[in-house]
């Protein structure tokens, strides 16, 4: 079946990418990566990594009666070299492909097929269908059905804990732009039993909320909960504060209950830390404010509390932009203190400093970027006191649309003594154009 | 029995819906254009302020509420939950899937490794920073990795 998608993703990207592209109304975006990788793992051999993937994204708009369209995106990797990182050798996914009735009015659509849906407290990837209108009087509603997708099989599992069919949708009320009360609420039948996992069936309600007052202040956020765990879920909330033209400033509420939010995937509720009862919470704030038109600064600060302990993250970035946009870059220094619960096992502290900086230049004809990303650890980790990655790419367009580029990049890394990694990538359609955007 | 009941109890409460769906079009409330009039440059902290002037339109959010300043980027979840169908005037669904992938098993740093100048997560070497990260913060990886059971991620944790 991967065999398959594999394939046909990659016969059917070269075949529209040259021909139908030219058609009006379709859009292609292809993608190939070929990547080269050697890696020195301390102790074991060197392993090759030879990975060849190849992305497709196809939009057909104006189909019937020029309101309904087509939108394809998925990957296939064929891999050059045996066995990198025991993956399976050639592999593929369907990310997602529905059909789309768009209606003239009220903001009306509907979808059929494989989609990701975001609306209120809801995100999730389904195959079925999905619909949503304007009413009058500043309501709104939209709903979904169908299939979940499923993941992989959890080792030693006949499944991924997760059920087979879900359904759920959203109400809403805006008043002009100031205010939005969202109610959204999901249904996932019943998850299958586990052997050696921990999971609960993925079922929440909840609301969402926009409010601004002023222009200068605007509060967001979502509250949900688990009827399946009896169980408060999330708690999101961000106020953003713009006192002057280009200045933001922002602060964020986020709490969590173990059960009521990651219990459903059994990932999170198999990892060692997770206890069933607990409440986390992250509190913090961040800032932004664009000097001028070259210059932008931003700072950010969070607050973890969990069970295994607390933890402090500060740090402040600086973009540059010169020559029309055409040269960009960056660099930002943040600090992790973090308590010893949050250290990896058997090292004593989770605490590091992390450095970066990059630099890109853009021109019709080439492009160049270079990016470097540091870290300091308080302690040592697998006997390093720090670790470092840096990458530099250059790119040349062939035509406006097809562009090839390459990156080499070098790491040395506590775990993997060092790691040299190149990537050949060949893309087609990397505007951002107006049918769409990108 | 129980699959089947809800089956069909999603697949009328869906065809209502399109059916409400239908009607609505019959009305006079305005739409958002399919897609953005104004085609716009990568690589840019979009200001919608630059050719937008503030004004009030039906139930439309202020404009500028969705200028692309460092602080909207991280924290464009909000921003996503209520005004999805904004988002996709501009961006295709696989411009968010660059990051939100499934199963793609490369990151987005490495697919975009031209782009350093984007918001990636997973920059560095996170497969030793991420002991220290899941532990600081489940919830922000189960936005991604939760209910898109990562296959990395089982070859690891069992
Ligand atoms: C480079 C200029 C430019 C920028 C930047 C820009 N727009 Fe636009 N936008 C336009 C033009 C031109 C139109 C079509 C004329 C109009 O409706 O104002 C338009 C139309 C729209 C419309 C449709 C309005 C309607 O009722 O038909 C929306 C919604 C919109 N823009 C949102 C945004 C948002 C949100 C941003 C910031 C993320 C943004 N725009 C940034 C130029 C721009
Ligand atoms: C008017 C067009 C427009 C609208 C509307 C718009 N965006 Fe964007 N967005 C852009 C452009 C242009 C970029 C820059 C893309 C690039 O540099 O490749 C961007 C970039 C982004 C990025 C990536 C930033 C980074 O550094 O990697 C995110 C995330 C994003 N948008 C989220 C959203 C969300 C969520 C919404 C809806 C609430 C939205 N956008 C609405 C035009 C728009
Ligand atoms: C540059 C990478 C990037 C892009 C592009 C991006 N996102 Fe995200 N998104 C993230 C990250 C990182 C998070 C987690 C943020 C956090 O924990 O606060 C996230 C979180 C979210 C969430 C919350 C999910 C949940 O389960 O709570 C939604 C919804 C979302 N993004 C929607 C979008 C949409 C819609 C787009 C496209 C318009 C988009 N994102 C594009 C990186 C990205
Ligand atoms: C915006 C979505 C998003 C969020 C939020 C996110 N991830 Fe990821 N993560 C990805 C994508 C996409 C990949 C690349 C695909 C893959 O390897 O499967 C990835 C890859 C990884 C990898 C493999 C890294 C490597 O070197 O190949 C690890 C480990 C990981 N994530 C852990 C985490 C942890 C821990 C968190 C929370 C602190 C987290 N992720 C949050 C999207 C996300
Ligand atoms: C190469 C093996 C490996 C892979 C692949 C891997 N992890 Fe991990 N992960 C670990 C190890 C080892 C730890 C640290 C355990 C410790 O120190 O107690 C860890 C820790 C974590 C933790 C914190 C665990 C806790 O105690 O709560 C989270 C969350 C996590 N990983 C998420 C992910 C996600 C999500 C992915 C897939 C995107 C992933 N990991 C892929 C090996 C891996």
């Amino acid at each position: 079946m991967k065999n398959v998608w594999c394939t046909v993703v990659c016969a059917v990207s070269f075949a529209t990418a040259s021909s139908i592209a030219l058609a009006a109304d379709v859009s292609v975006d292809t993608s190939t990566l070929l990547g080269i990788g050697q890696r020195d793992v301390s102790g074991a051999k060197s392993e090759t990594l030879l990975p060849a993937t190849q992305f497709l994204g196809l939009d057909v708009d104006k189909l019937a009666d020029g309101n309904l369209s087509l939108h394809l995106y998925g990957w296939g990797r064929a891999d050059l070299a045996d066995n990198s990182y025991n993956r399976e050798n050639v592999d593929g996914n369907f990310t997602y492909g529905y059909l789309q009735y768009r209606f003239k009015e009220a903001n009306a659509n509907a979808r059929l097929g494989r989609m990701f849906i975001h609306e209120g407290i809801v995100n999730e990837q389904i195959d079925g269908l999905s619909a949503r209108t304007d009413l009058p009087a500043g309501f709104g509603i939209s709903t979904f059905a169908g299939a979940v997708v499923h993941g992989k099989k959890l080792s030693g599992e006949t499944s991924d804990g997760k059920g087979d069919t879900i359904a759920g949708g959203r109400a809403t009320y805006r008043y002009l732009g100031m205010l939005e009360l969202g109610l959204s609420g999901l249904f996932e039948a019943k998850a299958p039993s586990l052997v050696s996992h921990i999971n609960s069936s993925h079922r929440l309600m909840g609301g969402d909320l926009y409010f601004s007052p002023h222009k200068m202040v605007t509060l967001m956020g979502q509250s949900s909960y688990s009827p399946e765990t009896k169980s408060v879920a999330e708690h999101s909330y961000l106020l953003s504060v713009k006192p002057l033209e280009g200045l933001i400033v922002s602060g964020e509420f986020n709490e969590h209950r173990s059960g009521g939010y990651l219990s459903a995937a059994s990932l999170f509720s198999t990892m060692p830390s997770y206890k069933p009862n607990e409440r986390s919470r992250v509190i913090g704030g961040s800032s932004s404010y664009q000097i001028s038109k070259s210059i932008g600064v931003a700072a950010d600060y969070k607050h973890y509390t969990r069970t295994l302990g607390n933890a402090d993250r500060f740090g402040a970035d600086a973009r540059l932009s010169f020559s029309d946009n055409s040269i960009r870059g960056g660099f930002g220094y943040h600090y992790l203190r973090a308590s010893q619960g949050f250290a990896i096992t058997p090292y004593i502290s989770a605490s590091y400093h992390e450095l970066r900086g990059y630099l890109l230049h853009e021109t019709k004809g080439y492009f160049a970027a270079l990016d470097v990303i540091a870290y300091l650890f308080k302690e040592k980790l697998f006997n390093e006191k720090s670790a470092w990655e840096g990458t530099i790419s250059l790119g040349y367009h062939l035509t406006p649309a097809l562009a090839l580029s390459g990156d080499v990049s070098y790491g040395k890394n506590p775990e993997f003594t060092d790691e040299t990694k190149g990537l050949l990538r060949l893309t087609y359609n990397t505007t951002f154009d107006i049918k769409g955007g990108k | 029995m129980n699959q089947l009941k809800l089956t069909v109890s999603i697949l009328a409460t869906a065809g209502l819906l399109f059916f409400i769906a239908a009607c609505a079009q019959m009305g006079t409330l305005p739409s958002l254009p399919a897609s953005h009039p104004e085609a716009l440059a990568i690589g840019q902290q979009v200001n919608c302020a630059e050719c937008h002037e503030d004004q009030q339109k039906g139930t439309l959010k202020p404009y500028k509420a969705f200028n692309h300043s460092p602080v909207f980027v991280k924290s464009h979840r909000f921003y996503a939950a209520s005004d999805d169908r904004l988002c996709s005037t501009c961006h295709k669904s696989s411009f968010c899937n660059d990051c939100h992938t499934n199963k793609v098993q490369i990151k987005p740093s490495t697919k975009f490794g031209n782009r350093p100048d984007r918001e990636m997560q997973h920059r560095g070497n996170f497969m030793t920073m991420h002991k220290i990260e899941g532990k600081l913060d489940p919830a922000s990886c189960y936005r991604c990795h939760g209910r898109a059971n990562n296959e990395r991620c089982i070859q690891c944790h069992r």
